[in-house]
């Protein structure tokens, strides 16, 4: 069975600051960028975004979903290219993962995730390497 | 206070060990809305990035450090690679160093990349997790 350009289930998920909020208490991240618009405007950013290892998390939940157990995970990288612009509204931001399975070596899988804020891409170079049996 | 190509090498040990709990893992997998039950009950493994949470007790020593003068608020998150060698697991008493590996200046901007170790308090290694992170000195 070859795995090689097998495309994972997508995902898209819905940031809002009550997210950031609650992301900021489960990992003791409380940098006032990811909740305070005046601490966003002051360092240049467009507004309060998301926390980079919250959009991180949710990426690879296509990959984690996919496999049957999450301890198979071998290894996990990405860059945050662009930030997740989080508005103080109730829509919120939306972003959508998708991956792909790029090859398949002495059984691991090397899988390329692409995040899509609207048109942007939020990650760049997203890979996670996964055991296969 | 600046940073410079002589902080490399600079290690941070988080004061104190972590120890891993199922319900904190829960409020965890909850906060970055993932099902998985892999991530709940007696047997709980951490999902990946709680990785970075342990890390961060030791990235607090780095921020700790008065001669490198860096602050929360004017960092931004790069990069982020985690290599596993076991899932975290609930009971885990872990250990995190963090070692400064590069700097680069632009202006006002720092990057700083920095490398994790975390190992079980008895030396089992656990993950390693690379950090890039960018720290803007200048007032807006």
């Amino acid at each position: 069975m070859s795995l090689a350009g097998t495309e994972l289930p997508p995902l898209t998920i819905t940031l809002r600051r009550e997210d950031l909020v609650r992301y900021a208490g489960a990992s003791g991240d409380f940098n006032p960028i990811h909740w305070n618009d005046r601490m966003a405007a002051a360092l240049g950013l467009p507004g309060v975004i998301a926390h980079g290892m919250l959009t991180m998390a949710s990426a690879v939940r296509v990959v984690t979903d996919w496999i049957a157990d999450p301890a198979d995970l071998v290894e996990y990288g990405v860059r945050f290219t662009k930030p997740v612009v989080v508005p103080d509204d109730d829509k919120g931001a939306t972003v959508t993962f998708s991956a792909k399975v790029d090859k398949v070596t002495e059984g691991l899988a090397e899988i390329d995730i692409t995040a899509l804020a609207g048109e942007e891409k939020v990650l760049g170079r997203a890979r996670a390497v996964v055991r296969v049996r | 206070m600046t940073i410079d190509a002589t902080m490399v090498g600079r290690s941070y040990a988080a004061a104190e060990s972590y120890q891993v709990g199922r319900e904190k893992i829960r409020e965890f997998a909850d906060a970055i809305g993932d099902g998985n039950p892999a991530y709940r009950g007696a047997d709980a493994i951490a999902p990946p990035t709680f990785a970075f949470v342990l890390g961060s007790r030791a990235l607090e020593q780095l921020l700790n450090d008065k001669e490198l003068g860096l602050r929360l608020d004017r960092i931004v998150h790069g990069a982020q690679k985690f290599s596993y060698i076991r899932p975290i697991k609930a009971g885990d008493d872990i250990a995190a160093t963090a070692t400064i590996t590069a700097v680069r200046k632009a202006g006002d901007v720092e990057v700083i990349m920095y490398e994790t170790a975390l190992t079980t308090v008895d030396g089992e290694p656990i993950a390693t997790s690379t950090s890039t992170i960018s720290h803007n000195r200048a007032d807006a």
